[in-house]
Formats: C-alpha cells, sequence, structure tokens
C-alpha cells in the first residue's frame, strides 16, 4: 500500500532519446572578429558568446527569453541570445554592446568614447545594478536605427507609446524605467 | 579631469556607470573559467516528504561524473545554516545544507552533482532516483498554526516557532470607550526580490596562498565568510570571501545559503574549481521569499477622528526555516503605528513554518504590509468619522516639536524604538501638493465613464541605518591616488561614488584621485553588508571618519618633514600647508616623494582605518500619493501619477536617491498589481518563469512627482537616514487605497496585498453589479 503512493522520480536518460554528444562546426563574426567553433548541436548562442568569444556583456538574467538581458543583434535583427543555438547563428554577424557605435550608426571620436545612447544613460540615470542595460542598449539601438529608417524624410520622431512598447521587451528590477524612459527621449531630440 | 571636490548634495553622475554600459562590468558569471567543475543541485520535487532512497546508479561510474555529494557524505555536524532572527523563544527550525531524511519544501537541496560543464551535470543529475515517501504538507499558515496540523519539526510539538507581544497605555480601555472600532483583516501575498541577475558562486582555491576564495554573488560577503567558517570548520585565516559586482539583490542575496556552503564542500572534498549559478526556474524556489503574512487590526477611534488605539494580530508564514533574517513580523509588532501618535497599542506576532521555501527580508523587510495595513485603516477610519483622508492623517500626525518621540515598543532583536527627528505634517502637505489632491475632485468629474480615477495615499515611517558599527580604511596609494576600502558592498545602489563624493567634500579633493573598494574580506574582514538601507549613512560617516584620522596623519608626516609642530601644519584641500611658515605647501604627491626620500615610509603611515560605532536605528519617512485609472470593461489598472515626499535626512546624492525611490515604488507596485508566488494543493510551486511572475514593465511605470525634505537626524555626525527602501514601503498601501478610492464605497476591496489582477477587478465590479441588480429587484 505503501508503494503505491509512494513517489520515485523517474530517470530520464537524455543519452538514449538524444545525441547530446552530437558537434556541429560553426563559424560567423561576433563583433568584427570572426569565430569559428565545433560546439555540441544543443549549445545556447548566449553559452557560445560568452564562453567562446569573451562578450561578457551578454547577460543571463533568465534563461527563459522573457527578460530580454542578453539581447544581441544577428544579422541586424534583436535576438534573445538565450533562445537561439549556436548552430542557428551559423553564417552570421553577431553584434553586442561591444558595437554599440556602430549599432548606433555613430563613429566615435575616440576608442573608448561612450555613445549618445550610453551618455543618455549615464546622464538620465537610467541604470543601477547594470544587468540588463548591455542587452536594453543593443535592442535600443536597434529600435531607433529601424525607426530612422522607417521614416526617413518624414521627420517623424517614436513616440512615446512606441518606446514603451519597445521597452516592454526588457525587464529592469532596479530603475523603474521612468529614468530609461527619459534617457531614450533625450537622445531623440 | 575635474579639480574641484564633488560637494555633499550634488547629483553626481555614477563612476560604476562606463563600465556597466560598455558590458565591462564583472559580475559572477565573468569568474568562471574553463577546467572549473558545474555544480547541479538535485532539489525536493515535494513540499513535504520522507527521503527513502538517494540512488545515484549509474553516474557514480559515468567518466563525466566528478562528484556527487548528499547528506550522509557530510561530517555530522556540518549542516545547519544560521538564522539571525532566532529570538530567546524562537523554537530552532533550522535549514539544513543537505534534506537530512525530510524535505520540508518543494526546492530544498537534496543532493549535488560535479560535472565539466553546466549541460553534462544537468543530464546527470535527471538520472539520480530518489525515491519519495510523501508527508502531508502544510501550505496554509492558518491551517498550519492549528492544533492537529501536521507538524514539520514533531520535535518542537507545533509549527508555531516563535511568538511576541507588546503593549503600550491601556488600549482595551481605549476600545471601551471608542466612538467607532474600524477592524480589518489583511492578506499579503508570497512575493520574491527576484533581481536580474541570478545568485551564484565560485569556490577555488587561491593560486598564491592556497587558501579557500569564494566569489559569491551576495550583499553579505564578510557575514558569509564568518558563517562559513564556523559552519565548514575552515578557520578564517584560510577563508576569503569576495562579493564581485553584484546585479541586484534586495535582501535576496543577504543570506547564507546551501549552496555556497556545498561549493567549498566539494572545492575541499574533490580539490577542484567549481562554480553554481542558479537558472531561473530553479531560482524561484531556491532563493528565499518576502512578505507573506496575514494581519488582523482593529483601530478605535473616538468622536474628533483620533485614532486612540489599534491592536495587530499577525501570523507569519516563513516557510520550512528560518533563513538568516526572518523576522519580518517584527514590523508589525513595533512598527504599525508609523508615524501617528495612537497612545494606547497592543500587538502580537506568531511566526509559523510551512513548506515553502524559507521566507526572508525583502526591500522593506515588514514594512510594505504594516503602512498597508495602518494606511487602509486610516482611510476606512475617515470614512467612518465623515472626515477627509488628509484631514485625518492630520490630526493623528506626530508633530516636529514631539521628536525624539519614544515609541515604548522594542523591535525585536533590534532595541527600543525611537523616532529620531522629522516632519509629517511638511511631508504630508508636500506629497498632497505634488499629486493635486485638491483639485482631484474635478479631475474626477471630467475623466470618462469607462475608467474609474481614485487616489491614494500613504505614510511610511521606517528603520535605516545602524545594525553594527562600519569600519573604512584609507591610504596614499604609491602613486598618488586615495584608495577607500569599505564594507558596502556594490549592489547597484552607486556606493561606490556615493561614496567618493562624501569623502572628496570632507577632505576637499577631487573625488577622481579617491577610488573605493568594496565587497572584499581581504579589505574589509568584518562589517555587517548592504542591507536595512545602511550604505551611505554608515559607510558615508565612516568614510569621513578614516578620512579625518588620515588628515591627522598627513600633518604629522608633513610637520616632521618640515620640522614643526603638528599644530603649525593645516589641511587644506589635500594640501599641507605650513601656517606662517615660508616653506613651499605639500600637495599629497610631493608629500609622498619627501617622505620617500626620507626613508619615512608614507605609504604605510598614511594607511588608516577607522570604525563609525553602531548607532541607534534613524527612522526614515515618505508620503506617497498614488493616481490610478482602472478600465471599467477590463479592469485593468494603470497608475498615472505617482508622488513621493521623501524625508531620509541630508541627501548625499539627490540623483541616485531619486533611482532608488522610483525603483523602489516600481517593485511596491509590482507586488500589489502583478506578483504572487502560487502553489497547487499538494504545495507544488507554480510559479517558474517571468511569465507566470509577472514584473512591472515600463508601459507600467507611472509619471513621477519626487520631493525631499531634509531632517537631520541627530544620530550620525553627516545628518543622514537611509533611502533604499522607502519607496519600495510606501507604494502598496498608496495604490491599494488609491484602488478603493477609485471603485468607490459600495465596493469593499479585500484587504491585503491583491494581487489586485483585471480578473480581481472585474469580480469585484460583476459582484458589485450583482448586489445593486439584487437590491433593485
Amino acid at each position: 500500500m505503501i508503494e503505491a503512493t509512494r513517489s520515485v522520480s523517474t530517470p530520464l536518460d537524455v543519452s538514449t532519446t538524444v545525441d547530446v554528444s552530437m558537434t556541429v562546426d560553426v563559424s560567423m563574426t561576433v563583433d568584427g572578429a570572426p569565430l569559428r567553433a565545433r560546439v555540441p548541436a544543443r549549445y545556447l548562442l548566449s553559452d557560445l558568446l560568452r564562453e567562446q568569444a569573451g562578450a561578457g556583456g551578454v547577460h543571463v538574467a533568465c534563461g527563459q527569453g522573457i527578460c530580454g538581458a542578453c539581447t544581441v543583434a544577428v544579422d541586424g535583427t534583436a535576438v534573445r541570445a538565450c533562445l537561439m543555438l549556436a548552430v542557428q547563428a551559423d553564417g552570421t554577424r553577431v553584434q553586442t554592446v561591444a558595437s554599440l557605435s556602430e549599432l548606433e550608426g555613430e563613429t566615435p571620436a575616440r576608442r573608448d568614447d561612450l555613445t549618445p545612447l550610453q551618455k543618455a544613460f549615464r546622464e538620465h540615470h537610467a541604470l543601477q545594478c547594470g544587468f540588463c542595460t548591455p542587452g536594453l542598449l543593443v535592442s535600443t539601438a536597434l529600435f531607433l536605427s529601424q525607426h530612422r529608417a522607417a521614416r526617413e524624410g518624414a521627420g517623424a520622431r517614436p513616440g512615446r507609446a512606441e518606446i514603451l512598447d519597445h521597452l516592454n521587451g526588457h525587464l529592469c528590477r532596479c530603475t523603474g524605467y521612468a529614468n530609461i524612459i527619459a534617457a531614450i527621449e533625450s537622445v531623440l531630440t | 579631469m575635474s579639480a574641484a571636490p564633488e560637494k555633499f548634495g550634488q547629483r553626481v553622475r555614477r563612476r560604476e556607470d562606463a563600465a556597466l554600459l560598455t558590458g565591462k562590468g564583472v559580475y559572477l558569471a565573468d569568474l568562471i573559467r574553463p577546467g572549473m567543475a558545474a555544480m547541479r543541485v538535485i532539489r525536493s520535487t515535494h513540499a513535504h516528504a520522507r527521503i527513502e532512497r538517494i540512488d545515484f546508479g549509474a553516474i557514480l561510474h559515468d567518466p563525466d561524473c566528478l562528484g556527487v555529494l548528499c547528506a550522509a557524505d557530510l561530517p555530522e555536524d556540518i549542516g545547519k545554516l544560521p538564522a539571525m532572527d532566532l529570538l530567546e523563544n524562537s523554537a530552532p527550525a533550522h535549514q539544513r545544507v543537505l534534506a537530512q531524511g525530510t524535505v520540508r519544501y518543494a526546492g530544498e537541496p537534496v543532493a549535488i552533482v560535479l560535472a565539466s560543464d553546466a549541460y553534462t551535470a544537468e543530464d546527470l543529475a535527471e538520472r539520480v532516483i530518489i525515491d519519495y515517501e510523501p508527508l502531508p504538507a502544510v501550505m496554509d499558515v492558518q491551517a498550519g498554526s492549528r492544533a492537529g496540523a501536521p507538524l514539520l519539526y514533531p520535535e518542537f510539538g507545533s509549527n508555531i516557532v516563535h511568538q511576541t507581544a507588546q503593549r503600550v497605555g491601556d488600549p482595551g480601555g481605549a476600545f471601551a470607550a471608542a466612538h467607532v472600532v474600524i477592524e480589518e483583516t489583511f492578506s499579503f501575498r508570497r512575493l520574491m526580490a527576484s533581481p536580474l541577475e541570478p545568485r551564484g558562486a565560485v569556490a577555488m582555491l587561491e593560486p598564491d596562498s592556497g587558501r579557500y576564495l569564494l566569489h559569491s554573488s551576495t550583499q553579505i560577503p564578510q557575514v558569509l565568510r564568518t558563517e562559513l567558517a564556523r559552519i565548514t570548520g575552515v578557520s578564517l585565516e584560510r577563508l576569503r570571501v569576495v562579493a564581485p559586482r553584484v546585479g541586484g539583490g534586495f535582501g535576496c542575496k543577504e543570506a547564507v545559503y546551501p549552496e555556497e556552503v556545498l561549493l567549498l564542500l566539494a572545492l575541499r572534498k574533490f580539490g577542484r574549481a567549481v562554480y553554481w549559478i542558479e537558472d531561473r526556474a530553479e531560482s524561484f524556489s531556491a532563493t528565499v521569499h518576502g512578505r507573506e503574512e496575514s494581519m488582523r487590526v482593529r483601530a478605535a477611534l473616538d468622536s474628533r477622528g483620533i485614532v486612540t488605539a489599534v491592536e495587530v494580530d499577525c501570523l507569519a508564514d516563513i516557510g520550512a526555516a528560518y533563513s538568516l533574517f526572518s523576522n519580518t513580523p517584527g514590523a508589525a509588532v513595533a512598527m504599525l503605528r508609523g508615524p501617528y501618535r495612537i497612545p494606547h497599542f497592543s500587538s502580537r506576532a506568531r511566526s509559523v513554518v510551512t513548506n515553502k521555501t524559507p521566507l526572508n527580508v525583502y526591500r522593506g523587510a515588514g514594512y510594505p504590509q504594516v503602512t498597508l495595513a495602518m494606511e487602509r485603516i486610516m482611510d476606512l477610519a475617515a470614512a467612518a468619522a465623515g472626515l477627509d483622508r488628509a484631514e485625518i492623517r492630520h490630526r493623528n500626525l506626530l508633530q516636529p516639536h514631539e521628536f525624539p518621540a519614544d515609541r515604548g515598543v522594542s523591535y525585536p532583536g533590534c532595541g527600543q524604538v525611537v523616532y529620531d527627528s522629522g516632519n509629517y505634517p511638511a511631508v504630508l502637505d508636500s506629497t498632497l501638493e505634488a499629486i493635486g489632491y485638491g483639485g482631484f475632485a474635478a479631475r474626477r468629474a471630467q475623466s470618462t465613464g469607462d475608467h474609474a480615477l481614485g487616489l491614494g495615499m500613504s505614510f511610511v515611517v521606517e528603520m535605516t541605518a545602524g545594525c553594527g558599527s562600519e569600519p573604512a580604511r584609507l591610504r596614499l596609494l604609491p602613486n598618488g591616488r586615495l584608495q577607500l576600502s569599505s564594507g558596502i558592498t556594490a549592489i547597484g545602489q552607486g556606493s561606490e561614488t556615493t561614496l567618493a563624493q562624501i569623502l572628496s567634500d570632507h577632505l576637499g579633493v577631487p573625488a577622481d584621485i579617491i577610488d573605493v573598494l568594496a565587497g572584499d574580506t581581504d579589505d574589509s574582514p568584518d562589517a555587517p553588508g548592504t542591507f536595512a538601507s545602511r550604505g551611505a549613512t554608515m559607510g558615508g560617516n565612516a568614510a569621513c571618519q578614516a578620512g579625518s584620522a588620515f588628515v591627522f596623519e598627513a600633518r604629522k608626516l608633513a610637520a616632521e618633514l618640515r620640522g614643526t609642530r603638528l599644530e603649525h601644519i593645516d589641511w587644506e584641500g589635500g594640501v599641507l600647508i605650513e601656517r606662517a611658515g615660508r616653506n613651499e605647501p605639500l600637495s599629497l604627491t610631493s608629500l609622498l616623494a619627501a617622505a620617500e626620500a626620507r626613508n619615512l615610509a608614507p605609504t604605510e603611515r598614511l594607511n588608516v582605518t577607522a570604525r563609525f560605532e553602531d548607532t541607534p536605528v534613524s527612522f526614515a519617512n515618505a508620503c506617497h500619493a498614488a493616481v490610478v485609472s482602472i478600465d471599467r470593461g477590463t479592469g485593468v489598472i494603470r497608475v498615472l501619477d505617482y508622488a513621493v515626499t521623501h524625508d531620509c535626512g541630508r541627501i548625499a546624492n539627490p540623483l541616485l536617491v531619486d533611482g532608488q525611490i522610483m525603483g523602489g515604488v516600481l517593485q511596491g507596485l509590482g507586488g500589489c498589481l502583478f506578483e504572487a508566488l502560487e502553489y497547487g494543493e499538494t504545495g507544488k510551486p507554480l510559479s517558474q518563469t517571468y511569465m507566470d511572475y509577472v514584473l512591472p514593465t515600463a508601459a507600467t511605470a507611472p509619471r513621477f512627482i519626487l520631493r525631499h525634505i531634509e531632517t537631520p537626524s541627530p544620530l550620525n555626525p553627516l545628518g543622514m537616514k537611509g533611502a533604499g527602501e522607502a519607496g519600495c514601503s510606501g507604494a502598496a498601501a498608496a495604490i491599494v487605497n488609491a484602488i478603493a478610492d477609485a471603485l468607490g464605497p459600495k465596493i469593499r476591496v479585500p484587504g491585503g496585498s491583491g494581487p489586485f489582477t483585471p480578473a480581481l477587478i472585474r469580480d469585484l465590479l460583476r459582484n458589485a453589479a450583482a448586489l445593486e441588480d439584487d437590491s433593485a429587484c
């Protein structure tokens, strides 16, 4: 009787269902530098970038594709690196926060200069612990450049509603967002 | 290079930001190196069960498996995690590092597996068989506190592990004489701090010394080191703990966790560096929870709208064991009255163990609950007395001449409650003006029929600072820079900027010659850590004290070099000037060079430590007001405007204090509109992702109007009080009062933190409509 109510956690022998030892060769550029690696097929892009490309600005906060902290640009599109397999990024151009000046379409006077967006974040105290910040900067730079491209000549800028819509893809637990919104609005004026 | 010193009170931009904005901040995950083993923790899948068998089976022979541990592998005397809030009459409900025989919450560590990477460790962990015999679980604090409930610790004979009570004056007499008695029950849901950086730690041997080195994403590296030494038997001299940059804490990184102990034990047993970073699903049950308690509050009101007495009965759900700081009902027994005089008071609190993750402090540590309860009572009292909500508060507030105000109670474990200073009427008036209280009736009249507007206010008084003496060391480096070592760990609050700013102002030297170090027990071996809104006040005063000692030593050295007496040397903005002397003034760099030339060992002599002695806690206060709009169709609540007037004494950096307030308000907002940790009937945690546990997003941020009133604290030379928590502590109270105001007197909002989801609001509106139909029949 006791046996009947007893619960045994069933072992799941992954090796019998999926070949976890399968590896694939991938190549891509990460922040302009070529990267070639042989990786397990299930290896996440976020792990590849952090462990093999030294991209410490890719922050894994939720690993569930919700918070946006690990956002990078893959061929110019914002991607959550924790949701993409490394093999899916094969042959692409990956840009992290280290490429922010390119993503903003800015040429810094000096290599170590902050970009206009970074300066605005600092000026408006739009970061505290900084963990969500790099991913937020990458996707905001893409958001702003897409707007610039779409509205070339029209002179219209994204309004508050569009900025909020964009920011809904990111969680920040420290700032209360108001200063992030103010920082983004400041680079539009 | 800015030559001018930074001033106390300036909105200085942060020195931390350049690295963080470029992705160069070094967090825990950035310390993982190739060759380190990954630890996977195998956790209980049951809320309450006996462990019948742990079978590592085939993985013990799997070459990928680098080691396993379960309770049987631990020395007999290793195991109990510390609890600072075990008071004299507390039953010692300690969590074990690894469950021994019984698991008491889903998520409790049962065993660990090491492998060369996290993927493999997870695979191996899934092949371990654990055979559980389920036991009835206690998931509800009311049921758990009744006689006959299943017991988590049969040896205690009860799930109630602590009871406390206090009384001031004659509450019985006041209730007997009351014009009206208000009564309400409040239920506060289980929440999580959930900083975006997960918890994690790395244990390794220090290459040169062979000491154990633990990096952990923690708010309290010094306490962690002391406790790890005690638990594992490693001597303090052989153990160094470092907190790298911490990606948010809010209280949940203010505990000593099983994983930190396990990493050290694994390093010792298997002889290799090992790391662990929680994944998010794991975090929801592996990292401490916050807030959950229920309160029944009664208030006695006289005919003039004076609240003459309150009494509170609080039942706190502390989860399966004490965590490091689990005594959040301390706020209920000591601080419910907040800013109001209320001469008669009685309180009782019981802490109950349940089969859930241990509860710890979470930003506000009990104050969000007492503030919400007291402020709802004030609104209900206003309605009962036919008084304006601001007017009834004014009639009951402590007045400026009443400070210091001995409240006649003690905060369990923290001593007598004496409010040090404040100007509550001015703080209330400031917020009312900021939110447009006077014109709100007109604003409401203009709103459309589909949206109900409401305004709510709250007033929070909370203990800040204190909590142990604070060290600081200041030294002159060979390169001429000043290095401040502080015990205040950086968790995102900008302490490096604030401390450098305060020291720059104190010494009259440019802030950019000051480096600030924190988080390393080699630099600051003995410090309380970052919590209880104590960083700027305690760290700032300690820095000034070290600064003064440094100036003294520098003058002494200069006097020696110049062959004159100490009294003849002045310190002016980092320059040593011989009074009435003909010698050139000495800058720090020329002092260094001159003293070096004469073998006077300047970097050894200009290396001073100071300890800012513990002071009584100081009481910061804030008045919040929120305007909400409720969509009657969808039930969606939007907080439109949010005003806070905050008084945390003298403010070193208003830019950062404003940031603390806004961030805190949004956490408070999340806690009453979206967040609640849900459990299934059998005790399985249902919140596993940020889709189940919904955090506030940018679209939920209100328009903020922030103001400050600076009433200096008499308790420290800088006149400061803490600022980290008042934003969070008052927010749910103001928002819930605003929701009640929007819904109107016919709808009774449930007491407590909700969460006031659209579904709950639609239910309330539907029920009210049905009642109206009934009465129409």
